[in-house]
């Protein structure tokens, strides 16, 4: 039944992809085909994959063609069916979404290339997650690239897209590259393409092998993933594409780095030397911190939001590290905690992150902006996209009962039992990594006022704002969907650690839920010596409570009396929106307590006609240094154009020459063996 | 009717053969006529088929015959009349100028074919039976003197013989040494020279148009 269900999954996108480009010249038609097909496959995948997670042997599907070297076939083990899980969910809502998004497209642009690639890019997802063996993956893994590459660059005639998408495939296709040499490497050894075959392979490597196979794999993956520092692509491509594409690139596309590491490191490797952990985890805080850094920097709201990505991966990347970390001690219960507080987390950051983006499509399809110093007030105008983004908000910042807090309360546990657990001094970084989270939270909560607060509340900035309409009811009811997601996944926590038994089974070779749930299922707790305990519902309901108890009152006196008075205005009346708290200003704090990473350049110029007391216009502008691009990838860039430049030399414009070089070639080769 | 039993009488008439294909080659080489090319090509190809049937006759290997013919209709006959046709409507006779001068030419294929035997030899073994270093070692030859001459003319249309040519010397290997590929891929082979020959036909015509020249060095316009 599974294999039934995944398959038709596949056909089912495969058609939509087909019969979107048919109808290319229909756009109404188009538009429904794809987002219909796309809506059924995500549902059929999403099913497959629910049963799959807890079938007590994985599913293998050998497609009818292909042959024994490179065949193509596909095995669902629990952690696959983890990630499709995450990718059924994410996709049913933005396919959804996609109805209403869509439609102000129609016959502006060619709908029926979007819906090929977006149904094609939906596929090769499922495909990555699934793959059984190296060729089938790279497949996949290219086609995903390439679909996501076209639909970055969907908006075309924009150079920012055409540069981002540029960037995008270059980063990305080095990264493939990466990852070729490392599953040689391995197959060289193995003798096989099959995954099943690398199976704690890798520990029987020698230690430099492992080394390298493991950096490799590392910096392969965490190029897709947006691990710093390989991420600058991120922050460029997710903002340009179309919002749905975005919700689906931060949601899931680059959680297909998360799935490739989490194969790699708990699947190949058995016992990995300690300082492969250390590296993740140090990567991890790196990620988290830099990426919410710069988020705070950001007043286009889906850079701010692509920011975030990064600071969540580095996040996840925190939880495998630090059971990569436990596994090297000897800890398989702590690895469990560490590994489920990871994965839980690439859930969780795929339901809000998503939500976030789809709101801010909203936001972006009625305001025609990504400028949040020219939105305001879109709460009064938006009322349901503004409670759904804030559902949203508040789950990525990590505060109860929504998932967000589930996750990286869960992460805290493990790195703050992580001291305990070895006598060298790399028990440091526990503590190091456990203080640098809890920044970045605090961090990202900030940033979260501000993503709020400045589009969605007080006076509308500009025109556009003002005019801003809800979204349509299709785009409401993707959004609610992930709203609700976030609330179930952080209600239902102690449930759903269950459903990450069978994965840490069969990685770990241990079961951690019987231990993490407390209290008749209530409670979590990480089942670590002196580890706390939490429970959502309760404290869900007691948010309830105490808001009731607050609100009563209050709702009491309102009936009886409410008086309608100005905002208090230091005595000059008639604020407008020029008077209100801008973005830069809230973020200027920040801005000076890490001027040294920053390295901020602001420029202000005033006109005056009798004095400089008295301005007649300011022109003010910051702007910080990218610090990866101008000190690391710039001299990169310069260095290969050089080279090219040298290069060129051989490039004689003749062909007479060209063949020489072939002949020449040929001539050493034959010499060298004949010798030889 | 003995002799033509006799396995040693076979491999001295292939030998001798193969033998003639090579002088062809270095002909080739020496000469600048456009059609004499194209004809040399011919007879060169009308050998090859004739060593494919020897083959055939004297190893009992019925679908070798089958090559040959091929090997007769499309290199012996089609490719030198699309290509003659294509001198005609084209109007050009004579190579004007190899890059390296013929006598030099000359040398260097001599040299070429001391390469194509050193590697031959290496590949031989001393007691093998049937076909030996002689039809592989011209075939290497073949193979090097045809890139060779590709190397050195300017007219896109000799490129294309030297090419064929060098394919002959890969047909040969091919047909000495294993007594014949399996025949699905003698005819994929064939088949593709002969779409090769049209499509290059076709763009040689197209060269000329925009360049006004089949000269391939100005093709060099074309760098970025």
């Amino acid at each position: 039944m599974i294999s039934g269900l995944f398959l038709s999954g596949i056909i089912v996108w495969l058609a939509g992809a087909m019969a979107s480009l048919a109808l290319w010249r229909k756009p109404v038609a188009a538009r429904r085909a794809a987002c219909a097909a796309a809506l059924a496959g995500s549902l059929l995948d999403l099913s497959a994959s629910a049963f799959a997670i807890f079938s007590s042997s994985p599913t293998v599907i050998g497609l009818p063609f292909g042959n024994p070297v490179f065949s193509w076939a596909v095995r669902i083990d629990p952690l696959s069916a983890y990630f499709n899980v995450t990718l059924g969910v994410l996709a049913t809502a933005v396919s959804l979404y996609s109805f209403g998004y869509l439609r102000e497209m129609e016959g502006r642009r060619n709908l029926g290339a979007f819906g090929f690639f977006f149904n094609l890019l939906l596929m090769s997802l499922a495909l990555v997650f699934t793959a059984s063996n190296v060729f089938f993956f790279l497949v996949a893994w290219e086609v995903m690239a390439l679909s996501a590459f076209c639909l970055v660059i969907f908006e075309h005639e924009k150079e920012e897209a055409r540069n981002a998408g540029v960037l995008f495939l270059v980063m990305s296709h080095a990264g493939t590259g990466l990852l070729l040499i490392a599953f040689l490497l391995l197959t060289s050894v193995s003798g096989s393409l099959d995954f099943l075959s690398f199976h704690l392979l890798a520990s029987s490597l020698s230690p430099l092998e492992q080394g390298a196979v493991f950096l490799l794999f590392l910096c392969g993956f965490g190029v897709k993933a947006g691990l710093v520092p390989v991420h600058i692509w991120l922050p460029e491509a997710h903002p340009v594409a179309p919002s749905n594409v975005s919700a689906l690139m931060s949601g899931i596309v680059i959680k297909t780095g998360i799935y490739g590491m989490a194969r790699v490191f708990f699947d190949f490797y058995g016992a990995p030397p300690i300082w492969m952990g250390t590296v993740v985890l140090a990567l991890g805080v790196v990620s988290a911190l830099l990426g919410v850094l710069y988020a705070l920097m950001e007043h286009d709201l889906k850079r701010l939001l692509a920011w975030h990505s990064i600071e969540n991966i580095g996040i996840i990347l925190m939880g495998f590290g630090a059971a990569l970390m436990f596994r090297a001690l000897g800890q398989p219960n702590l690895a469990a905690l560490a590994l489920i507080a990871g994965l839980y987390h690439t859930f969780n950051h795929a339901t809000f992150k998503g939500l976030l983006f789809l709101g801010a499509g909203s936001v972006v399809h009625s305001t025609h902006t990504r400028n949040m110093e020219k939105m305001g007030g879109l709460i009064r105008r938006m009322p349901v996209t503004a409670i759904c983004f804030l559902v949203g908000a508040v789950a990525i910042s990590g505060l109860p009962p929504l998932n967000g807090f589930v996750s990286e309360w869960l992460t805290y546990q493990a790195l703050l039992a992580g001291f305990g657990t070895t006598q060298s001094l790399t028990r440091l970084m526990f503590p190091i990594a456990g203080s640098l989270l809890a920044l970045t939270a605090a961090l990202a909560a900030a940033c979260f006022v501000k993503a709020f607060a400045i589009p969605f509340l007080a006076l509308p900035r500009s025109e556009q704002a003002a005019d801003a309409r809800e979204a349509s009811p299709s785009m409401r009811a993707g959004m609610a969907m992930l709203a609700v997601g976030c609330v179930a996944l952080g209600l239902g926590a102690t449930w759903l650690v269950r459903v990450f038994d069978p994965i840490t089974q069969q990685t770990l070779g241990v079961s951690a839920s019987s231990a993490m749930v407390t209290a008749r299922g209530l409670a979590l707790t990480p089942g670590t010596a002196h580890g706390g305990t939490i429970s959502t519902v309760g404290m869900a309901l007691l948010f309830l409570f105490a808001g009731a108890a607050f609100a009563l009152p209050l709702a009491i006196r309102w009936r009886r009396r409410s008086v309608k008075a100005p905002a208090w205005d230091c005595g000059l009346p008639g604020l407008t929106a020029d008077n209100e708290y801008t973005a830069t200003a809230f973020s200027k704090p920040l801005r000076l307590i890490f001027s040294a990473l920053y390295r901020p350049r602001r420029e202000i110029e005033a006109e005056y006609e009798v004095s400089p007391y008295y301005p007649s216009a300011i022109r003010f502008e910051s702007e910080i240094e990218p610090t990866f691009e101008k000190h690391l990838y710039e001299p990169l860039r310069q260095r290969i154009m050089a080279a090219a430049k040298r290069m060129r030399a051989i490039q004689a414009g003749s062909i007479n020459a060209y063949l020489a070089y072939i002949f020449i070639t040929l001539i050493l080769l034959l010499l060298f063996g004949v010798r030889g | 009717m003995r002799p033509f039993l006799d396995m040693q009488f076979g491999d001295r008439i292939i030998t001798l053969m193969a033998a003639l294909v090579l002088v062809l080659q270095i002909a080739v080489v020496a000469q600048r006529w456009i059609v004499t090319h194209i004809r040399i090509f011919a007879i060169q190809s009308f050998l090859l088929a004739m060593i494919a049937a020897t083959i055939a006759w004297f190893n009992h290997a019925p679908h070798i015959y089958i090559a040959a013919a091929l090997t007769l209709v499309v290199k012996v006959i089609l490719v030198p009349i699309i290509f003659e046709r294509l001198v005609v409507r084209m109007d050009i006779r004579e190579e004007i100028k190899p890059i390296i001068n013929v006598p030099l030419s000359v040398v260097i294929s001599g040299g070429l074919t001391l390469l194509g035997y050193v590697v031959a030899e290496s590949f031989y073994k001393q007691n093998e039976p049937g076909l030996g270093h002689n039809e592989l070692a011209v075939a290497i030859s073949l193979f090097l003197i045809g890139f060779f001459t590709m190397i050195n003319r300017r007219k896109a249309l000799t490129q294309v013989l030297a090419l064929l040519s060098l394919e002959n010397g890969l047909f040969l290997a091919a047909i000495s040494l294993t007594y014949g590929m399996p025949l699905i891929v003698e005819l994929g082979i064939l088949f593709d020279v002969l779409v090769a020959a049209m499509v290059l036909g076709i763009l040689v015509y197209r060269i000329r148009e925009t360049f006004e020249s089949i000269d391939v060095s100005r093709l060099r316009r074309l760098r970025g």
